[in-house]
């Protein structure tokens, strides 16, 4: 067989790369908010900063259920999603993210509350708690990357790179939120805090970039799919998003600000811009670039 | 699942009945299955039927979707738009029956008082012989159907000539070598295309059958096949002559075979008759006692078959010397001049083929041991629609001449139309030893004429089946064929010539605007329903009672249609409407008579129909299956009346009459039709062709490839199962899989024509042909000729009333002449093939931007997301 | 207890998708749905060149991955080895459908049913019969017609199949001709690399 460039088919009944058409936009916002929630509660809660935790948990609780019930097909029933967790990484973060949002809800509590001593808890109690809710917002950030990852089908996402990827936006998300909202308030006493984080902000930008050009470079060497996915990224129809959104506004553009004028408030409120920008254009993508191997094996 | 009920339609509860499919005119057996709320929720093939051997193609399985059409006409009704056009909406306002009637029969009144041939018919339901006929109620012979063109204009005469039968198709259970040319018989199309194509993958597979697939495309066929020989498009007669000329020098022949059981050793004089004694009867020549003598002389030793001689000082010939003669420059090396087959393949195909025949062998059958030639030449539309169409179908006979495998066990059998009843024979002898020729098998055809009583010159093609693409030349050329009656009542049924005849399509539009009244019976709009005053709804085929067996390849019986439910919509049969007719035009006794007879109802006077009666789909379908076998409509409801053809109708019916090699009635005819035309002074006599009419096959080129340089391409035209035979665009499900289908989405070109054109895949070009235009969208495969640019019919289609057919940029048949230059003299098939030259354009021309387009659905498909639904 | 597969006769195929509409006709697929396709794939250079049709439908993976993501429960095997998806518990999350290496699982979009297969907004009486079977926004699949393999019949696109392409049996009996074109003719599983385990085999 003459290795020509494979077809991309849609519906055709040809043999050839067909679109992934399940996980469309609703599930991508879902996705974004699910992680980037989970990745503000987890850099915020790094910090203590409550606010931020109680942000990320709003983003999470609200956005993406509702998103996620609105990609459901029959919502009335998505309780059901958590039956499976001995299989499903579905079921695994519907737990994970009733755990992130009991406990984080408690840690928050605690935090503002310090329910711990007034109900005479003990300091275990708390560390417990506190425990649960970061390990539970990890899972948030990274078991739809695990979910994505286990699909043999879309070997763009066949990768463990996926969650990987997933939990560098969700942290670089995170940081660069809690950078601006705590402003004027988190980082008012401590300069020395921001400019950490902006670094580190910096540095999983950084990361996120390799990451991301890594998924696109193993996908590429994986498969015929995987090449055509690539290519419709690259080259092909979604090249604009891809090149100004994805990489020019989430990567490119933050990373100069960040570099250039960690200080000043707009330069990172633009960069911060970039990054969700570009961090949800990255989410719509994965999923519409997302293609089926071509049939083979039957010869 | 929970639910007790089966969600499956099989398994639903309700009733299954026995039924014959119609969405192409073959009639494979159905069960039907109708639920206990009377939808009809799933047909399958009959498992017990022959006819289609269990199975059941694409468009069969579709037919609930034609049944169900919202499309459909639901009562009848007349135009109130007087404006007519291809895109004038006739605003419908609906009507009783009884004034739909009392319209229709007043306008064909007043020209069937005037003068009858002002009547042009297109009744074309191939299923209902019995209203095919209904014109030679009033002495019509007109024919504004394209039947006959688009099947086998050349291909059913020749047929009746070879075999005495009115198709032809390859014993697929003895051969082992199967050369398909032009034609998807057992893989895609024509006879029966569901038992067909299981037999022929049972013979591929089971028993080892090799396929040779001669076609200009990578068609199913060629695709299926052990070896693609692909051909320049028009060229396939060459391709044959190449093959026949290796056979012939190199001694590959069933001498035995000619010598028996055909005219070939018949002496032939300088003039090409026979040479005949005082008392008519044919020399031949012994070639042991060196003279000549009567071809039934019992002292004949050895027939010659070559070589020249004497007789009452005459030059003479056998036959097939005269076929040596013209062998001789058709050399495969000559020969792959005009077909592009490399002559080594040709010779090679040919040596393949006649090992394969396996000359010398029998096999008894039912007791009786006849020759065994297990292989076979088979070829359809496109190898056999040219200009010269007679003598192509000829020279692929003759290749199978030659093997002497002519309705032998394995080789190339004829194929009835219609047996009629149990023991009808359809052979009969002829003269001087000969097996009877039988052009027509469509029934008669008229006698000659001048000025002519046809609009369509039907008058001088006695040979013929009808030519009506002339229709539209006699019409563009006013005076020129001395008409004297100007036609202005159209009567149309199940038939949509507007769509598919040839020529372009101003042309038609013009012809159709000149009606003063057009009635049309039919099931859902079309492009033809467009142009009527009035629409007669008829019932559709899961609605109504029939019974026929049409061109059934190894069975024989009738196949019974029964209605499913009650009729939808405000419909009436086909048989009621035109008895109707018939009696308010006072036309009902004659058109009885004419049933009778061409039904052949009058072999069992019993079930002959009175004069003046009217009868209904169903005492017509009973009369039909008892003619049969003497079981009324009720026994076919319970039983299978198809059964493996007997072999004595199926091998060599004609044993011991001899089989025309060489055509002489060619000769006769030609020089009749000359006579009369003289005689009568004809004006157009020096235009005719006499050369078509040749007792041989030659190498004469069609014009098609004698047009202009610039048109450098040759355009073509195909289908595949899902649209064999028409009747399926618009249907969902058949949309479904046809624009899946990288074959039927784009006009195609090789990749490295379409370089050289300076094309790619996707752009938007017209194509233009000497006779007509249309646009499209260029695919490229490297299964295509690099000569030829391929047009699916499923692009066919223009912008009509009905939501589901998607238009397309214009017809291929626009571009396809409908002149006499490019028809056949002795058939009228003309040629289906064009030149053409494609220029690439920057957008869609107006009118083909605006509504749902192919190309729009294609996309739709192609993109991202759940697109191509309707 | 059978387990179920089936065969693929690539020699066979003819591609003219009977099965297609046919499947189509037993199970009232809405609108752009199949449970069965069959791809065509040209291959070579003119003038050698060729085209392969090639019938794909759910191969009822012993492995099968759409089963293992769904999180509901909903995705399950029967003991004949048909995978069956429940509508009563399927919630539509469409996890098995990105999961599926074979793109064979569809679903039931809630307009679906709206527009009709004529696109004239209105049903047909066989849809509005046939399209009940369904729970709007649930995934759906071939099933071998496990209904009509219960009642003893092949499944739908088997019986049409006009060249008899479409052999179906029981896997594990060793002389049913499913079991025997395999092994005579070396029956291979689609995409075998990915170790799904399909119960469908080509041979060619």
């Amino acid at each position: 067989m003459a290795m020509q460039d494979t077809k991309i088919i849609g519906d055709s009944f040809e043999v050839g790369a067909r679109f992934q058409r399940y996980w469309d936009t609703s599930m991508a916002n879902a996705f974004f908010c699910g992680e980037l929630g989970a990745g503000l509660f987890f850099v915020s809660f790094l910090f203590d900063f409550v606010p931020g935790m109680v942000t990320g948990m709003l983003i999470t609780g609200i956005f993406k259920s509702f998103f996620h019930i609105t990609h459901m097909g029959v919502p009335m029933k998505s309780w059901r999603a958590i039956l499976r967790p001995d299989r499903s990484w579905i079921s695994r973060g519907l737990i994970g993210i009733v755990f992130y949002l009991l406990f984080g809800t408690l840690h928050s509590l605690n935090m503002t509350f310090d329910l711990q001593a007034s109900l005479g808890l003990g300091t275990a109690a708390g560390n417990l708690i506190q425990f649960f809710a970061a390990c539970a917002a990890l899972v948030v950030m990274t078991y739809q990357g695990f979910a994505m990852s286990h699909s043999t089908a879309i070997s763009l996402w066949n990768t463990l790179l996926m969650p990987l990827s997933s939990l560098l936006y969700a942290l670089t998300g995170g940081a660069v939120l809690t950078i601006l909202m705590g402003w004027n308030s988190l980082f008012a006493m401590t300069t020395s805090g921001q400019k950490h984080l902006t670094s580190e902000t910096l540095l999983l930008l950084l990361i996120s970039a390799i990451v991301v050009a890594s998924i696109l470079y193993s996908a590429n060497n994986r498969s015929r799919g995987g090449k055509v996915s690539v290519r419709l990224l690259l080259t092909g129809s979604f090249r604009q998003p891809f090149w100004y959104l994805v990489t020019g506004a989430g990567f490119i553009l933050p990373a100069l600000l960040l570099w250039v004028a960690p200080g000043n408030f707009i330069a990172v409120l633009v960069a911060a811009t970039g990054i969700l920008v570009g961090y949800y254009s990255y989410r719509v993508l994965i999923f519409k670039s997302g293609v089926y191997e071509p049939m083979s094996g039957f010869r | 699942m929970n639910d007790p009920q089966p969600v499956q339609n099989s398994l639903k509860s309700g009733r299954w009945i026995r039924s014959t499919c119609k969405m192409c005119l073959h009639s494979c057996g159905t069960v039907i299955h109708i639920t206990d709320d009377g939808i009809i929720n799933k047909i399958e093939g009959d498992p017990e039927n022959l006819s289609n051997n269990g199975k059941l193609c694409p468009k069969g399985n579709a037919a609930i979707m034609r049944h169900y059409d919202p499309n459909r006409f639901k009562q009848p009704m007349k135009r109130t738009n007087p404006k007519k056009g291809p895109s004038e909406d006739p605003m419908w306002e609906p009507i009783s029956w009884d004034e739909a009637f009392e319209i229709t029969a007043r306008e064909i009144k007043k020209s069937l008082d005037e003068d009858p041939r002002k009547i042009l018919p297109s009744l074309e339901d191939f299923q209902k012989f019995n209203i095919w006929v209904w014109p030679l109620a009033f002495g019509n012979f007109n024919c504004f159907q394209s039947g006959g063109t688009m099947c086998g204009g050349a291909y059913h005469p020749t047929n009746g000539y070879i075999h005495s039968a009115f198709a032809a198709a390859n014993d697929v259970k003895h051969c082992n070598y199967w050369i398909n040319n032009g034609t998807g018989d057992g893989f895609s199309s024509h006879l029966h295309a569901a038992a067909q194509s299981n037999w022929v993958a049972n013979a591929r597979i089971d028993r080892g059958m090799r396929c040779v697939t001669v076609e200009p495309r990578l068609s199913t066929s060629a695709a299926k096949s052990e070896e693609w020989v692909p051909i320049r498009p028009a060229t396939d007669r060459h391709f044959a002559l190449g093959l026949c000329h290796v056979m012939v020098e190199e001694n590959l022949v069933d001498y035995k075979f000619l010598r028996k059981d055909t005219n070939a050793p018949y002496l032939v004089g300088p003039d090409g008759y026979f040479v005949r004694n005082a008392e008519e009867k044919i020399y031949v020549w012994d070639s042991v006692e060196n003279r000549a003598k009567l071809w039934d002389d019992p002292t004949i030793q050895k027939l010659a078959l070559e070589g020249t001689f004497e007789v009452d000082g005459k030059e003479c010939k056998p036959a097939f010397q005269r076929f040596r003669d013209i062998l001789d420059e058709c050399s495969p090396e000559e020969m792959e001049k005009i077909t592009t087959v490399p002559a080594e393949t040709t010779r090679r195909i040919a040596r393949e083929f006649f090992a394969a025949a396996d000359i010398g062998a029998t096999i008894e059958i039912d007791g009786r041991t006849m020759p065994l030639r297990p292989a076979a030449y088979n070829y359809y539309r496109g190898a056999q629609g040219r200009k010269m169409g007679f003598q192509a179908n000829h020279a692929f006979k003759m290749v199978n001449f030659l093997v002497g495998n002519i309705d032998a066990p394995g080789g190339h059998m004829g194929v009835t139309l219609d047996d009629q009843w149990v023991d009808k024979s359809h052979v009969a002898p002829g003269e001087n030893g000969m097996m009877m020729p039988n052009p027509h098998q469509l029934g008669p055809v008229p006698p000659f004429a001048y000025p002519p009583n046809t609009y369509h010159l039907m008058d001088y093609f006695p040979v013929g089946v009808h030519p009506p693409h002339l229709n539209l030349e006699v019409f563009l050329n006013p005076g020129k064929y001395g008409v004297e009656f100007e036609p202005d009542v159209m009567v149309i049924c199940h038939s949509n010539p507007l769509w598919a005849m040839q020529g372009p399509r101003e042309g038609w539009f013009k012809f159709m605007a000149s009606m003063r009244f057009i009635v049309v019976s039919d099931i859902i709009p079309t492009e033809t329903t467009q142009w009527a005053d009035i629409i007669l709804p008829s019932h559709g085929a899961l609605e109504s009672w029939n019974m026929t067996m049409i061109e059934p390849p190894h069975t024989e019986g009738m196949c019974m249609r029964q209605p499913a439910t009650e009729p939808l919509h405000d419909t009436k049969s086909e048989e009621d409407i035109f008895y109707e007719l018939s009696e308010r035009l006072g036309i009902l006794e004659a058109y009885n008579g004419v049933l009778n007879m061409a039904q052949g109802l009058d072999h069992k006077p019993e079930l002959m129909l009175e004069p003046d009666k009217k009868y209904t789909d169903k005492e017509i379908a009973d009369r039909k299956g008892r003619l049969w076998n003497d079981k009324g409509i009720d026994w076919y409801k319970d039983n299978c009346a198809v059964t493996e053809r007997r072999s004595d109708k199926w091998y060599r019916p004609w044993e011991g009459m001899r089989l025309h090699f060489y055509i002489e009635d060619m000769l006769h005819q030609r020089d009749q039709l000359k006579k009369k035309m003289e005689e009568h002074n004809v004006p157009f006599r020096n235009e005719w062709h006499w050369d078509d009419y040749s007792p041989l096959p030659t190498t004469r080129l069609d014009p098609v490839h004698e047009e202009p340089e610039e048109y450098n391409l040759f355009g073509m035209f195909f289908k595949d199962i899902q649209l064999n035979f028409g009747e399926s665009i618009g249907n969902p499900w058949i949309n479904d899989i046809v624009y899946r289908d990288p074959v039927h989405i784009a006009l195609m070109l090789n990749p490295k024509t379409a370089a050289s054109e300076g094309l790619k895949a996707g752009d938007i070009v017209r194509v233009e042909s000497p006779y007509g235009k249309i646009y499209g969208r260029i695919g490229t495969s490297e299964g295509w000729h690099p000569d030829a640019l391929g047009v699916s019919n499923s692009l066919s289609r223009v912008n009509i009333q009905h939501k589901g057919v998607p238009h397309a940029g214009g017809h291929f048949n626009d571009m396809l002449p409908y002149d006499l230059r490019n028809t056949d003299a002795v058939t009228g098939q003309p040629e289906t093939v064009c030149r053409v030259k494609i220029t690439k354009l920057d957008d869609w021309p107006a009118g083909l931007k605006e509504g749902l387009t192919v190309y729009d659905l294609v996309d739709d498909i192609q993109k991202p997301g759940k697109g191509g639904r309707h | 207890m059978a387990r179920y597969g089936m065969v693929f006769d690539l020699r066979r195929c003819i591609g003219c998708n009977a099965c297609v509409i046919g499947c189509k006709q037993e199970n009232s697929l809405p609108d752009g749905m199949f449970f069965t396709r069959t791809l065509s794939e040209e291959y070579g250079v003119y003038p050698a060149v060729g085209r392969v049709y090639i019938p794909t439908l759910c191969n009822q993976c012993e492995d099968a991955p759409c089963e293992k993501v769904c999180p509901s429960g909903a995705t399950y095997t029967r003991d004949d080895g048909i995978v069956m998806v429940d509508a009563d518990l399927c919630i539509g999350c469409s996890s098995c459908a990105v999961a599926c290496p074979y793109d064979q699982r569809s679903q039931v979009d809630k307009d679906l049913f709206e527009h009709g297969l004529f696109g004239t907004d209105e049903l047909t009486p066989f849809e509005k019969d046939g399209y009940q079977r369904f729970v709007p926004g649930t995934i759906v699949k071939c099933d071998f017609c496990s209904e009509r393999v219960d009642a003893g019949l092949d499944p739908a696109c088997v019986v049409t199949c006009p060249t008899d392409a479409r052999i179906f049996g029981d896997l594990d009996d060793p002389d049913s001709k499913v079991s025997e074109l395999i092994r005579e003719r070396n029956g291979k599983p689609p995409m075998p690399e990915l170790k799904t385990r399909p119960k469908v085999f080509y041979i060619d």
